[in-house]
């Protein structure tokens, strides 16, 4: 991540992840280690994105974190103009993320400073930014999203 | 048509309707805008709250059952239940009534919803408010780091995903709150009774989050409304005509997703509602087809969930919207008039159940903007979680 990158996602993601849940602990704790990981059916070898206990496909409760790519596509976006939040001080860009080479949902969200100029098929990919460690002493890392200026869009979304 | 043996049409009616005003501050309880709703409507079917042995709340009402029948005075509830997820709940809350009558656990139900969407919790605003977000299996912690934190923004998303797979201009867009708004215009009752909305009007309003201006939103609204739900059999001796409930149906779509809305986002396509699946049964079990229905009531929050449920529910096809709302098809006098009090964007924002109350006023001819010789009567009640919706037809 460039040193600008690296200041404005500081500035846009302000909101650290609670990380409660089981499943949700499997993708931070590989996003700690700078790696996306999606829960995987060992049995059917679906991806299961957001992560369930089990494979909602084929029910098996053999599942598993396994790496993903961190290059991917805009899938939608919207430009926020109207403040919801103090955190989040307007205009900023969501955008929603298709994962390169994964089946259709599963896809992670980003945040892009001010009004980004992208539209679907815009490529993106992650890094990640350390936000710290949260009470219990355990590492913050979120997985954010540039855009990728080094290759052309796939045009995926064309309308 | 093919058609659902198992499900018994008209065998239950909505014999009363009820609301308050429609206020941005009610200066009064939620119990007391669902009390007076609820009594609005037994009054106008012409029981009493002693003839009251259910009640169906909406899961996001902060309104109890038993707060409900304590404040209406109704002596002894055999029957109470909840549906939802929000807004999707209406159309469901109206189904369980009709499952408790057709039990033998009820006779007569009310259904209400009752908020103070303005002055009290407003649902257009975060509810976040620590510096952590996520946790206790909303998976928020996937969304709300990246300022995706507003049902607006979450519809936004879907809107521009729609528009980047269909070409859907904002003009043509711009013709659901333009029309809904004519319709508020004609209806006292309706906080947008008085304003005017033009096309200049709509593109002047601000974007709140790309592409959805102010006018794409709901309003926020004080109030409550009910209907009771009893026996055609009953309610052919009551007060008023009764609207026959011809058909009602629940539907999730595959793979749900947890949490509540935004992991919705991981469906494989995101302008894909369960209304779809919705649809299929509801018809089954009417008998009838979108070409049946003369008038609908379609769940709101946002100009693009109307839009993708007039796909869903049959009466255009994908691709060929745009040109059917340019076309003035949604309007009176077009293919299918819809929310026709002014529905949620102009009307009032009473989380679905004031447009199961309009589909009654159009069974009984007494709409502000009365279809004519309306038979058959749609209600929907929306995704993204799930959906359900109802028909309803003249006895």
């Amino acid at each position: 991540m460039s040193a600008a990158a690296a200041a404005s996602a500081a500035t846009t993601a302000q909101l650290r992840p609670l990380v409660t849940e089981r499943g949700s602990a499997g993708f931070f704790s590989a996003a700690a280690e700078g790696r996306i990981e999606i829960l995987t059916c060992e049995a059917c070898g679906r991806r299961i994105h957001l992560p369930r206990p089990r494979c909602v496909y084929c029910a098996s409760t053999e599942v598993s974190w396994q790496p993903a790519p961190h290059t991917g596509t805009v899938y939608s976006h919207t430009v926020v103009e109207h403040q919801v939040h103090p955190l989040f001080p307007v205009p900023y860009t969501v955008i929603v993320v298709d994962l390169d080479g994964e089946q259709a949902g599963v896809r992670l969200i980003g945040n892009l400073p001010g009004r980004a100029d992208i539209t679907a098929g815009t490529r993106v990919h992650c890094t990640f930014e350390d936000l710290g460690k949260d009470a219990a002493g355990n590492p913050v890392v979120l997985p954010v999203w540039e855009i990728d200026t080094d290759r052309e869009n796939t045009g995926s979304g064309e309308e | 048509m093919s058609t659902d043996p198992t499900w018994r049409r008209d065998a239950c009616a909505i014999a009363g309707i009820g609301t308050t005003a429609f206020s941005k501050d009610s200066g009064v309880s939620v119990t007391a805008l669902a009390v007076e709703a609820a009594a609005a409507a037994l009054e106008d079917a012409g029981l009493t709250p002693a003839d009251v042995d259910g009640v169906v709340r909406n899961d996001m009402d902060l309104v109890s059952c038993a707060a409900l029948a304590d404040g209406l005075g109704v002596p002894h509830l055999t029957y109470w239940g909840e549906a939802g997820p929000g807004g999707s709940g209406p159309a469901a809350m109206v189904a369980q009534a009709v499952a408790a009558i057709m039990s033998g656990q009820a006779t007569t139900v009310v259904v209400f919803r009752s908020l103070n969407g303005r002055s009290g919790r407003r649902f257009g605003l975060s509810p976040v408010v620590t510096p952590e977000v996520g946790g206790d299996e909303t998976f928020e912690e996937f969304f709300g780091p990246y300022g995706l934190l507003s049902s607006g923004q979450y519809f936004a998303l879907m809107a521009q995903r729609y528009i980047t797979e269909t070409g859907l201009t904002s003009e043509q867009l711009a013709q659901i709150a333009l029309v809904t708004r004519k319709r508020a215009n004609a209806n006292p009752a309706a906080q947008m009774y008085e304003r005017t909305m033009t096309l200049d009007d709509y593109f002047d309003s601000r974007m709140l989050s790309s592409p959805l201006r102010l006018f794409d939103y709901c309003l926020e609204t004080d109030g409550a409304a009910a209907v009771v739900v009893t026996t055609a059999e009953r309610a052919k001796d009551l007060r008023q005509a009764p609207a026959l409930i011809r058909s009602v149906a629940m539907s999730t779509c595959r793979h749900p997703q947890p949490g509540l809305m935004y992991p919705t986002l991981m469906r494989e396509d995101i302008t894909a509602l369960p209304s779809r699946e919705c649809q299929d049964t509801l018809y089954s079990r009417a008998g009838l087809g979108p070409a049946d229905v003369d008038v609908a009531q379609i769940y709101d929050c946002y100009s693009i969930t109307a839009l993708i449920q007039l796909e869903d529910y049959g009466f255009c096809k994908r691709g060929d919207t745009g040109d059917f709302l340019a076309e003035g098809q949604i309007d009176l006098g077009g293919a299918i008039p819809i929310n026709t009090s002014g529905g949620h964007m102009s009307e009032g924002y009473i989380h679905g159940m004031n447009h199961v109350v309009e589909g009654v006023r159009q069974i009984r001819g007494t709409s502000t903007s009365q279809v004519e010789g309306a038979q058959v009567s749609l209600v929907t009640s929306a995704p993204p979680p799930a959906a359900s919706a109802l028909i309803l037809v003249a006895a």
